[in-house]
Order: C-alpha cells, then sequence, then structure tokens
C-alpha cells in the first residue's frame, strides 16, 4: 500500500521529522509528519512522485507560530497523510506550486487568510478578498475573536 | 490604424470579462480572458464575489450554532453538508448515532444528490442552449423537494441532520412518497436519454470538449464525477465509507476519455446508482430511535483536531476542525471540491474557442459560494 | 392653488390616464435581469421553472443584460468585492426600474451578519433603491411570486389596480 511503503520512506530520509501513526481515526489520516521548513519541498516531491494528490494547504494561528497543515491523500483505502509544519509569524516557507500545481492557489488563499508568504509563488494576489485589501481575517488579532491559545495548550 | 502589408495581418489580443454577472457562470465567477479571436490565449478565473467569511464565523460559533452554516456552503448539496459537518463534530466528540438515524440519513443525502445532479442536468443543456430538459429536470427536482420539504420544512437549505441522529422520524407518507418517485424516475430515465444524450447536437458540443486527463486531474486535486470521468475510481462512499454505505451495493460509474461527454455520463449514471441505494436503504430500513436520547446540552468536545471527509455531489469535501475544550471551534476549516475543478481550468481551458469554455465551464458544475466560503 | 411639487425621480412631462396605462402595461411585463449571487438564486430559478411559472405572470424573460431588464431581483449575499459590479449594474439599468431584495442575506445581512463582519454588505438597501423585500432563508418560490406582485401593485398605484390581473385575491372574491 502506497501510504505504507512511504512511511518507510520518510522515516529513511527525513530521520529528524517526527511521525505519529493515528490510531483511533480522529485526524482522518493514516501518519502525520512534523517537518522543519526546510524540507518541505523535499518531502513533497517525495510525495508527488508516489502517485498522492493534494488535498488541502491550511493553517492555525497560535500565539507562539503559525502552523501549516498539508493534506496528502491518493486513490486507496486509508491513504489520507498529513504533513505538518511550524511556521513563526514572521517567516516565509517555500512553495510547493511547481510540484503540485494546484498548490498555487491554496497558497494563495492562505496568503489571504493569514499573510503567509510563499516563496516561489510568483501569484500572491488576493484570492477571496477584494483586490485592494491589506487585511488578514483569520489571524486571531483581527476582528472577533473568541480564543487565543498557545500551541501546546491545544496539541499538548 | 493596422497597416497590412499583405502577408501579415496585424493581430492583438483582446482581454473580455467573462462575468461576474453572466447567465452561465454558475454563480459569481468572473474568468479574465485572453482572447485571439475567437481562441483563448490565457483564463485567469477571479473568485471572490461570493466570500462570507465561513471560517472566521466557524471561530466564533458554537458547534450547534454553525449548523445553518455548514448548509449554505454548498447549497445545491445543502443535506450532504449538513450531515458532513454532523458527522464531524458526532466524530469529535464521540457521540454513537442510532441504526434507523443512519439510515434516514443516508437516504436525504442521496435524494439531495440526485436533486443536484437534475439542476446540473438541467442548467447545463440550457447552457448549451437547450431549453426543454431544463424544465423537465426541475419538475422532477421538485418532486425530491416536496419530500426533503414534508420531512424536514425546508426546501434548500437544511438543518436536518442533528448531533445523534435527526430531528424528526419519517413516516409512511415520507416512504411512499419516496418509492413513487423512485417508480417516476424508472420511465424517465428514457426521456432523458431520447431528448439529451442521443441528441447529435449535444454529442457535438461535449465530445472531446475540455478533456482533463488523469495527471492533470492528480495535480490539481479535481476529485468526484470530474475524475471519475478520467478513469480513477475514488468515491469516499466505497473508499473510505462512513454511515452505512458499506452495507449498500451500487456502482461507482467511471469515464475513460475525461471530456465533458464523460462527465455528463458519469452523473447521469450516478443518478441511478443513487435510486439504486435509497431503494435498498428503504428496503433495510431498522425501526428504533431516530435521535439518541444521550447527546449532553453542553458539547464538552476534547481538545485536539479532527477530519471527516464525505462525498458531496461535486467531489470530496471535508470539515477540518480543531477543538480547544470550548463549545466552538477554534479553527474551521472546509475542503471544498469545486476549489480543484476551477483551478484546473487555468489548464484546460486555454487553446480552447470562447463557446467551447462555456461548455467546459458548465460540465465541471462549480458552485462558487462553496470555493468563496 | 397650491403648487405641486414634483416628486423627485419622477417624469418631468405626466399623462394622467396614459401614465396610468403605461403602468399597466410595465407592471404585466416585468423583465427581471439574472442576478442571483448565492442560495437565493436557484429559488429564483426554480420559480421560473414548470411548477411555479413566473412566465404566466409576464416576468418569465430573464434577460442578461443589465440594458434590456426593468427590475433587478438581487437574490443571496453582497460580498465586499460584489458591492460595485451591483452599483455598475443597477446605474446601467435604464428607467424605470425597480429592485427586488429577496432573502434575508439581501435584506439586511441574513444570518451571516455578526459584530464585525468583515466580508459582506448588510443589505442591499446601502447600495440601490429598494422597492420590495421579501424575507425567508430562502425565500420560496411562492413568496418570490407574492413580492413580484407587491411590485406590480406598487406600480400601478395600489392594490386591485391591476385590471389585467385573471384571478382575485382572496379577500376580494
Amino acid at each position: 500500500m502506497k501510504a505504507k511503503e512511504l512511511e518507510a520512506v520518510m522515516i529513511e530520509k527525513f530521520p529528524d521529522a517526527p511521525l505519529r501513526r493515528d490510531e483511533t481515526g480522529m485526524t482522518g489520516a493514516l501518519w502525520s509528519i512534523v517537518v522543519p521548513i526546510s524540507i518541505i519541498r523535499d518531502v513533497a516531491k517525495a510525495f508527488g512522485s508516489a502517485g498522492f494528490f493534494l488535498e488541502s494547504i491550511t493553517a492555525l494561528d497560535f500565539e507562539d507560530t503559525f502552523e501549516l497543515v498539508y493534506h496528502f491523500n491518493c486513490y486507496e483505502p486509508k491513504s489520507r497523510l498529513v504533513v505538518r509544519m511550524l511556521c513563526g509569524h514572521d517567516q516565509v516557507p517555500q512553495s510547493i506550486c511547481d510540484i503540485f500545481r494546484g498548490a498555487g492557489w491554496l497558497e494563495r488563499e492562505v496568503h489571504d487568510f493569514f499573510g503567509i508568504s510563499f516563496s516561489g509563488n510568483t501569484d500572491m494576489r488576493p484570492l477571496l478578498l477584494p483586490e485592494d485589501a491589506d487585511y488578514h481575517p483569520l489571524r486571531k488579532t483581527f476582528g472577533k475573536v473568541s480564543a487565543y491559545h498557545k500551541r501546546e495548550e491545544i496539541y499538548g | 490604424m493596422a497597416e497590412q502589408d499583405g502577408t501579415q495581418a496585424y493581430r492583438r489580443i483582446y482581454t473580455l470579462n467573462l462575468g461576474p454577472q453572466h447567465p452561465s457562470t454558475h454563480g459569481v465567477l468572473r474568468i479574465l480572458l485572453d482572447l485571439d479571436g475567437e481562441y483563448i490565449v490565457k483564463a485567469d478565473p477571479i473568485i471572490g464575489y461570493g466570500h462570507r467569511g465561513h471560517e472566521k464565523m466557524g471561530e466564533n460559533r458554537q458547534y450547534k450554532q454553525f449548523l445553518p452554516n455548514a448548509s449554505r456552503l454548498d447549497y445545491l448539496s445543502g443535506m450532504l453538508f449538513n450531515h458532513g459537518f454532523v458527522l464531524a463534530v458526532e466524530k469529535l466528540v464521540g457521540i454513537e448515532v442510532p441504526e434507523r438515524a443512519k439510515y434516514i440519513r443516508v437516504i436525504a443525502s442521496e435524494l439531495n444528490r440526485i436533486s443536484s445532479h437534475l439542476l446540473w442536468f438541467g442548467t447545463y443543456v440550457m447552457d448549451l442552449g437547450g431549453f426543454t430538459p431544463f424544465l423537465y429536470a426541475f419538475d422532477d427536482r421538485e418532486q425530491i423537494l416536496d419530500i426533503l420539504d414534508s420531512v424536514s420544512g425546508s426546501r434548500l437549505t437544511y438543518s436536518y441532520c442533528r448531533f445523534g441522529g435527526v430531528t424528526r422520524d419519517i413516516d409512511s407518507k415520507f416512504i411512499d412518497m419516496t418509492r413513487a418517485f423512485l417508480k417516476r424516475m424508472e420511465t424517465r430515465w428514457a426521456d432523458y436519454d431520447d431528448l439529451v444524450t442521443k441528441n447529435i447536437i449535444f454529442i457535438h458540443r461535449t465530445r472531446d470538449v475540455g478533456i482533463i486527463d488523469a495527471e492533470l486531474a492528480r495535480q490539481y486535486g479535481v476529485t468526484g464525477p470530474n475524475l471519475r470521468a478520467c478513469g480513477v475510481a475514488f468515491d469516499v462512499r466505497r473508499i473510505e465509507p462512513y454511515e452505512v454505505y458499506d452495507r449498500l451495493d451500487f456502482e461507482v460509474p467511471t469515464g475513460s476519455k475525461g471530456d465533458a461527454l464523460d462527465r455528463y455520463n458519469v452523473r447521469f449514471n450516478e443518478m441511478q446508482q443513487s435510486c439504486r441505494i435509497i431503494d435498498q436503504a428503504l428496503d433495510q430500513l431498522p425501526g428504533g430511535d431516530f435521535l439518541t436520547k444521550k447527546v449532553p446540552q453542553k458539547l464538552g468536545p476534547p481538545k485536539g483536531e479532527v477530519y471527516s471527509a464525505f462525498e458531496s455531489a461535486r467531489g470530496l469535501s471535508a470539515f477540518y476542525l480543531v477543538s480547544d475544550g470550548s463549545p466552538g471551534p477554534y479553527r474551521c476549516h472546509i475542503r471544498v471540491p469545486s476549489f480543484g475543478n476551477l483551478n484546473v481550468l487555468n489548464e484546460v481551458l486555454p487553446g480552447t474557442l470562447v463557446a467551447d469554455a462555456i461548455s467546459i465551464l458548465g460540465s465541471i458544475d462549480v458552485v462558487i459560494p462553496e470555493i468563496d466560503r | 392653488m397650491e403648487k405641486k411639487v414634483r416628486e423627485p425621480g419622477a417624469p418631468v412631462v405626466q399623462f394622467a390616464l396614459l401614465d396610468d396605462i403605461l403602468n399597466l402595461a410595465r407592471a404585466n411585463s416585468l423583465w427581471p435581469m439574472t442576478f442571483g449571487l448565492a442560495c437565493c438564486a436557484i429559488e429564483m430559478m426554480a420559480a421560473g421553472a414548470s411548477r411555479f411559472d413566473l412566465d404566466r405572470f409576464g416576468a418569465g424573460v430573464f434577460r442578461p443584460s443589465p440594458r434590456q431588464s426593468d427590475v433587478m431581483i438581487v437574490a443571496g449575499t453582497i460580498a465586499k468585492k460584489m458591492a460595485p459590479a451591483i452599483k455598475m449594474l443597477w446605474d446601467q439599468m435604464p428607467n424605470p426600474k425597480w429592485c427586488i431584495a429577496m432573502g434575508n442575506c439581501a435584506i439586511s445581512g441574513g444570518p451571516f451578519e455578526y459584530e464585525e463582519q468583515y466580508a459582506i454588505v448588510p443589505g442591499a438597501h446601502l447600495l440601490v433603491p429598494v422597492d420590495i423585500i421579501i424575507p425567508g432563508c430562502p425565500p420560496r418560490p411562492e413568496a418570490l411570486i407574492q413580492g413580484l406582485l407587491a411590485l406590480e401593485d406598487k406600480i400601478t398605484g395600489g392594490e386591485g389596480r391591476n385590471l389585467l390581473r385573471r384571478f382575485k385575491r382572496v379577500s376580494e372574491a
């Protein structure tokens, strides 16, 4: 099964990226891996050549850090995999839009909502907000916010 | 003035706006087209004209206050999204659902899928110029809306599925109406075949138009009938079965070429498979509760996250909820299939004619407020 | 004799009986502009389809171009990005023109309005002058027909003045 083969590849190629299997099924994924910013493109290339597609890119805003969450999937049962990346509030992660062409719009949306820029993505115009928008609505410093936590308060 | 030296005329790329107010864009979509005569050189879909801030609202609402929002994301599959959101919260909190409620939810969801495909069918052929199937399809759709209206009270945006079951039980009137509808549709498929599928103009306008192959679909995350038309049999109801889909017998129709005609055929066959699912579910319907009695008034979800995927009428949709233990989500992200389905037009439209662009846009079946969230 | 002050927006030259006949004609052939923004658009389409048939009121011809239509039915939530387009379309429509705000979102922002909502314009009346409001989320097609008949009454100058209406209201019968 592709997901299990990829798990072995990940453990071998990226030993400093902790991989955690999900037994409960709550995250909807077989396993998730936390990667540092510098190797996101290599991880994405490994997923791409294994035949996975990018399901969604989203971000979470915590007091101490942003967290980018990539969901990958392939066309077999029980094959959803999650790649998580911690990214500081001013850091600029690399774009994967040449590996997965659909990532261009997904990164534009994350930039719209959170203000995270992606280096290598030439088209960072607003996707969902008006062209002259200079605010980033999903940040917890914008608008009405009911809770703002640090990352370990939720993920322990 | 353009100068002509006899061998080469002066050519210019002309930029044209398709939308946001346009009868065929299915919502408020704007595509910036660079045209060379009638041929499209570059297509740039511009979205956001229906952005309502669902994700920010999700962070400021409790789970039960977000129920109406879920339906209004993709209003054509309102019941499917309602069902999907309720599944996500039940997975997070750990609520058991009685068997009867599961079957009722599956029946309602499949009826909604048929009504969504019928509306797509009517408007697609209307975009291509044929007005009659629109009236036939809407008449059939009204039968479904009558059925769902009698049990839930709404025609378009439902909050029928609740945490732990459904709001009201279905009675014999619902079952009779549904069976009468299924019987009526058995004769209608042949009518639609004669009207549309065998129509030579329709075939000429959809065959080999807007071909999406499997590799392009993988690059852009295309799912749903658009992906199945490329030959990939990926249906969440089969791959990650939820509710009672593993007990029901149905096929997943696929195409081969990935053109507009294949997408039409896949959706047409899906409607017939949904009728099959409803028939089996009505046969297998058990007695019992329709709403579990053990749902607490105040939902106390654990800290963590849940990602719950389901098959809406347009493809793989999912709710991603991050919970911090409070009655509302910390982050509510919705994965919508129309996002990737529209994104792929960046590569499919260049090289086609403007008239074919309308056919392609109609065949991929996007709902723009779902993309805009 | 007191001098009659012309209402703003009223035509300069006014013919009494001819106005009545013209209003009768306008009321019975209102051509809406296809302007569905969100969910209410589907109920508007259903109202124009076979069961609820807007065509029997003369309003079944949905014109895509604003220059050819009489009434703009704002059906759906107005996002801030869309607001300039609505204004532009309204300005392009020739007089006499009317506007119907259909659905809770077009009336007041609907279920999407909360404090510090950043994304929508809470109501079409903030952009264009609205004549008729039709509440509902989404309103049933029968409600849209009721709103259209109310607009016809507004145009002809009162209830019961539409002589071409071929059915009686329950209270009149």
